[in-house]
């Protein structure tokens, strides 16, 4: 099992590899393609093998996986696999038609797997130090890939990015400094003090005023990375300028890295501290994110920056389901966790191709995309419904259990609250993804038909990961499959 | 678990590397020369860098010793050498004329930042004669300059800077700790430090020959 857990980190360096060595978009994304699978495949078997056993250790803390960080290994490495199919024609049509240069391509896949790779490993380290050092990597590793087109947009994005998400996870370290001194009272083996179940094991004892401002801080820190408002402000301009499957990996798999890290100290903290302190403080967070993100969700535009806002109410659901709490609040924020990062992995993707068809991220320059790329306008349509949590998609189960819990604890404005605010991202979403997929053809400019692709096989690399995630939300959203609900229930178990 | 009590020789080092750290974060914040921004950042690493040493020392820690000479000849000379060859000489950067705020209103609104540092972070907080006792809300102190530094000034040099201040004052409350900090970490954070800020040298060069100047107040395409 443990050198399981390091095929998992290993996976997508493949990619890093073969980039490094000098080849070409479609081999290097094909190398990255197959060790995404190798990745997926092994988090597989890891989920289903850790199942009934106890978590796996090693190493002195770094190495320690349980069924949450099977459960978020497996979501990332799920969204791994699909953004590095995306990226095999999305970077070859780049390429193809000269908007980025040989040395741009390789740069993209060198960054891509070390960003996945650093993911994987800090889901999947118990020691809360080396959690801060990798998720910081990751930082690095992907602000590399928002600057990779080297544009005044782009490089301004990509120093957004880095400058603000820096900061906030340089405050979660001081936020671990602080769980630290927490811990200093207790007689605990010196060099476990920083692990994560050591610390949880004892978190009772723990100083309640220390603890108190190193959740604080880990919330505000990790929560940068997670895109709660009013930290957000990176992230829509982070994933509009972003090659369209690095948008996805942004936006599917790093912000749930950070909330991976916030449901870590959430834990502990609701041992130390009591359940209200933590629910208020997640509570104000998702609350503010979700309405931040409708808000700026009814502004036409952009439509990556869109998809962005979406990700920061999503995020803002989740929070908010956290702090609701009890068996259906945790049960829903997990598999919203799933559901979204599948549903927005699809949008990206799909968002890709239409960038290369039209040549533009306006969503007023893309109109009737079911008459011309069928596949690409019903993606774009149903996936837009499924992010919004329409029936009969994953989503929808998940945010109903979210709203259910609401209704479970004290006082029912809040669920309601949640509603509106659903109703209207509904609306405002809709109103531009249903414009650009129906409508009426564009007259001028580019009209999309052309296949930006040079080969069958590229497009089929477009549109296979689109499909298939599609097809495993609407599975989700009518059947959770036994190993799946276990391993959530297991999760909540460790909350 | 060792500790460090206020009252030691050590431990007196400590706190005055601290209060030395806090000031030089102050005149960082109070300049507006970038030359001086980097030379007081050097500076502050080098303090640093002695703290870690005194640190070693009173531990008997060798990763520490290791630390503090990474400390100096990274944060202490290479990144401020590197700064100012890479950015100011090659930008031309002199005075910094990208600020929100006057001087002042600054240095007042680090002063109160200061005093809320000491505010949360009350000795009571902390479990007795663990850490020298005024190392953690001088750490946190210089946290909060050091994000202040970042908003108030809006050049990209600038912030850079700034979120090294903060790095520092992580790095500061990190040291108290460090015997039972794992080295990995430690590293790791030092690796962390040194990759983003190479990163960011290539985002501020590249912005600079796409701007005129490369202060984020023409940061504006990307709005909404």
């Amino acid at each position: 099992m443990t050198v399981l857990a390091f095929v998992i980190i290993a996976g997508p360096l493949a990619g890093t590899i073969a980039a490094a060595s000098g080849a070409r978009a479609r081999p290097a994304g094909w190398a990255g393609t197959a060790g995404a699978c190798v990745a997926f495949a092994a988090a597989c078997w890891l989920l289903i093998g850790q199942l009934h056993r106890a978590p796996l250790q090693g190493f002195g803390g770094f190495l320690y996986v349980d069924s949450l960080s099977c459960f978020f290994v497996f979501t990332v490495a799920a969204v791994t696999l699909l953004a590095a199919v995306g990226s095999v024609g999305y970077l070859s049509a780049e390429e193809a038609a000269g908007r980025l240069t040989r040395f741009q391509v390789r740069l993209y896949f060198i960054f891509f797997g070390l960003f996945a790779s650093l993911m994987l490993a800090s889901l999947e380290t118990g020691n809360l130090g080396l959690l801060f050092v990798l998720i910081e990597a990751s930082t690095l590793a992907s602000a590399a890939l928002v600057g990779l087109e080297g544009k005044a947009s782009s490089l301004e994005a990509a120093w957004k990015y880095v400058i603000i998400s820096s900061l906030g996870v340089t405050i979660a370290l001081a936020g671990t400094l602080f769980l630290f001194y927490s811990a200093s009272a207790l007689h605990l083996a010196p060099d476990l003090r920083l692990t994560w179940p050591y610390l949880f094991a004892h978190a009772h004892a723990l100083a309640p005023d220390s603890l108190r401002l190193a959740f604080l801080l880990a919330v505000v820190g990790y929560g940068t990375k997670v895109g709660l408002a009013p930290m957000h402000t990176w992230l829509p301009d982070a994933h509009a300028e972003a090659p369209s499957p690095a948008s996805a990996m942004l936006s599917a798999a790093l912000l749930n890295t950070g909330m991976y890290a916030i449901i870590r100290f959430l834990a502990i903290a609701r041992v130390g501290l009591g359940d209200e302190f933590p629910r208020v403080v997640l509570l104000v967070f998702g609350f503010l994110s979700v309405t931040i993100g409708v808000l700026f969700m009814v502004r036409r535009g952009n439509f990556k920056r869109l998809f962005a806002y979406s990700s920061v109410e999503h995020m803002g659901i989740i929070a908010v389901a956290l702090g609701f709490g009890g068996v259906l609040g945790l049960y829903g924020a997990l598999l919203h966790t799933l559901n979204h990062a599948i549903a927005k992995a699809v949008l990206f993707l799909s968002s890709g191709d239409i960038a290369l068809r039209y040549r533009t991220r306006e969503a007023a320059g893309v109109r009737g995309l079911l008459t011309v790329v069928p596949l690409t306008g019903g993606a774009l349509l149903l996936g837009s419904f499924a992010v919004l949590g329409s029936p009969p998609f994953g989503l929808f189960l998940s945010e109903f259990t979210i709203v259910r819990a609401g209704f479970a604890g004290a006082s029912p404005a809040l669920p309601l609250l949640l509603l509106g605010l659903l109703a209207v991202a509904f609306i405002a979403f809709a109103r531009t993804t249903t414009g650009m997929s129906t409508g009426e053809l564009a007259t001028s400019g580019a009209d999309g038909r052309t296949s930006p692709y040079r080969s069958r096989a590229a497009g089929l690399t477009a549109a296979a990961p689109v499909v298939v995630g599609l097809v495993a939300l609407l599975v989700l959203g009518l059947w959770i499959p036994a190993g799946l609900n276990t391993v959530i229930l297991h999760s909540m178990a460790v909350l | 678990m060792q500790s460090l009590s206020s009252a030691s020789v050590a431990g007196v080092l400590l706190d005055l590397s601290g209060v030395l750290i806090l000031l030089l974060a102050f005149a960082c914040l109070g300049s507006k020369l970038f030359n001086r921004y980097v030379a007081y950042y050097g500076a502050q690493s080098v303090v640093l860098s002695f703290a870690a040493g005194v640190a070693a020392y009173a531990f008997h820690s060798p990763e520490l010793w290791i630390l503090a000479v990474a400390t100096l000849a990274i944060k202490g000379i290479a990144i401020p050498v590197a700064a100012r060859r890479l950015l100011i000489r090659r930008l031309q950067l002199k005075r910094d004329a990208a600020m929100s705020t006057g001087l002042s209103t600054s240095l007042i609104a680090g002063g109160g930042l200061t005093a809320f540092a000491y505010l949360v972070t009350r000795p009571q907080l902390l479990p007795h004669g663990v850490v020298a006792a005024a190392v953690v809300p001088l750490s946190t102190a210089v946290i909060l300059l050091g994000a202040l530094a970042m908003v108030v000034r809006r050049h990209t040099v600038a912030q850079l800077i700034g979120w090294l201040i903060v790095e520092n004052g992580v790095f500061l409350g990190a040291i108290t700790l460090v015997a039972t900090f794992p080295f990995i970490v430690e590293a790791g954070i030092f690796l962390d430090v040194v990759a983003g800020v190479l990163i960011m040298l290539v985002f501020v060069s590249g912005l600079t020959r796409q701007l005129a100047s490369a202060s984020a107040t023409e940061l504006r395409e990307l709005q909404g």
